[in-house]
């Protein structure tokens, strides 16, 4: 069961979006998410969504892969677009019993849910053409000026990296553990969901002891190849922008620009 | 600074508490993420009583979780703060043991009750906040609480 779990969604490729420098594209995911909370009429809404299928095209990730991901949350979002539906007064358009839907609440329900699912596919896209160490490394570059007030920003994205290291071995454990628990007789499988959830128990007291000792060896190991954290360390591939980083910051300043100037238009 | 400089096994104490923390949410992925949520992993937020390394740790976890899970950028920012207060809150309760599990009940429920109602347009603050804090309540003290009993016996590899 456990080895079936695949981690994070990176879709190796060879893309302009996967060659784009992680720092900006972390900050573009940003700036596309605020935007799409800045649009309020349809021609930006439609605008956002061309702008995402763009790069969706340009990233040369099948289509199906992208529609996966929103798989997961259709509950949410079919949640989100019914109650939307029957939440607000207006024009009745259909009346079925008590329940009533107008124009506003249709129209109201299509936007949220629309927003929902650019919202989802613009941060997948993110996680799609990165990969969790280009990640991680690009958030600690981000982090750096921070480390001037005091923010340890070296040792939080050292943590990550170690985190991510650790999270394949620590399924493992995981597995085996449970495996050995139910050798000598424990139940995952039945009772009511508050039965369940003491049956973790027995997993977690373990994977703490097996995981803390893990920790300890490696903590030794490093120390022994000198580790003295962040100061002087250097990287072997150094993050640099490019020329299709500028390209790709201007064309989204524009992109921005435009949004904003609509809203204040209309 | 190298007074409160992070030795390299705290660091990496640190660490493990955070890949803990991502595999319990991606092993139990269904029931992890969402508006009826019970994250188990939550159940760790009763580390910080144990060790100050559980509040970098558990913040860096629930970051990674939430990067590797389907919600996008939102529950990353939102998620991780509210991880951040509970565990700091969590920490400066750490001598009783009964509060320790309340700060993440609190702060999750407010904070990511509120993200499910403004920025993914769930209707309805105050359900969104009381089935996030049900859920929470469910992790951190069916689980979480005998779970730092438990571990108060091994309090030894924590040092």
């Amino acid at each position: 069961m456990i080895r079936d779990i695949t981690l994070g969604q990176y879709y190796p490729g060879e893309s302009i979006l996967h060659r784009l420098d992680p720092r900006l594209k972390i900050l573009a995911t940003l700036a596309y998410i605020i935007l799409l909370f800045i649009v309020n009429e349809w021609i930006g809404f439609a605008a956002c969504f061309v702008f995402l299928a763009a790069a969706i095209a340009l990233s040369r990730i099948p289509l199906p892969f992208i529609l996966r991901g929103l798989k997961v949350i259709f509950i949410i979002i079919l949640f989100t677009f019914v109650l939307n539906l029957f939440m607000y007064d207006g024009t009745v358009l259909v009346r079925i019993w008590k329940l009533t839907i107008t124009d506003q609440g249709l129209k109201r329900a299509l936007f949220m849910a629309g927003r929902l699912i650019l919202l989802i596919i613009s941060s997948s896209l993110l996680t799609f053409t990165t990969t969790p160490i280009q990640l991680t490394n690009g958030l600690e570059r981000l982090m750096k000026p921070l480390s001037k007030i005091g923010v340890p920003s070296h040792e939080i994205a050292m943590m990550m990296s170690i985190a991510l290291r650790f999270i394949p071995t620590l399924l493992d454990e995981t597995d085996k553990i449970m495996k050995a628990q139910q050798a000598r007789g424990a139940d995952f499988e039945s009772g009511n969901i508050l039965h369940r959830a003491k049956q973790m128990i027995p997993i977690l007291v373990p994977l703490f002891i097996s995981a803390f000792r893990i920790a300890q060896d490696m903590a030794l190991a490093m120390e022994a190849r000198c580790y003295r954290g962040g100061e002087g360390r250097t990287s072997m591939t150094e993050m640099r922008f490019r020329k299709r980083d500028y390209i790709t910051a201007a064309v989204l300043l524009l992109f921005a620009a435009g949004i904003i100037t609509l809203r204040v238009l209309i | 600074m190298d007074k409160t400089k992070l030795s390299t096994k705290h660091l990496i104490q640190g660490a493990v508490i955070a890949a803990i923390y991502a595999v319990l949410t991606i092993i139990l992925a269904p029931i992890s993420y969402g508006p009826m949520q019970v994250r188990v992993s939550e159940a760790l937020t009763i580390l910080p009583a144990l060790t100050p390394m559980g509040i970098p740790g558990l913040t860096i976890g629930c970051l990674l979780a939430n990067l590797l899970g389907p919600y996008g950028i939102f529950d990353v920012i939102f998620g991780t703060l509210a991880t951040l207060v509970a565990t700091v809150c969590s920490y400066k309760l750490r001598d009783h043991d009964w509060l320790v599990p309340l700060p993440p009940v609190i702060a999750n429920g407010i904070i990511v009750g509120s993200m499910l109602h403004f920025a993914y347009g769930v209707p309805g603050l105050w359900a969104c906040m009381a089935w996030v804090a049900l859920g929470e309540l469910i992790a951190c003290y069916v689980i979480g609480l005998p779970l730092l009993k438990f571990l108060k016996k091994y309090k030894h590899i924590f040092e």
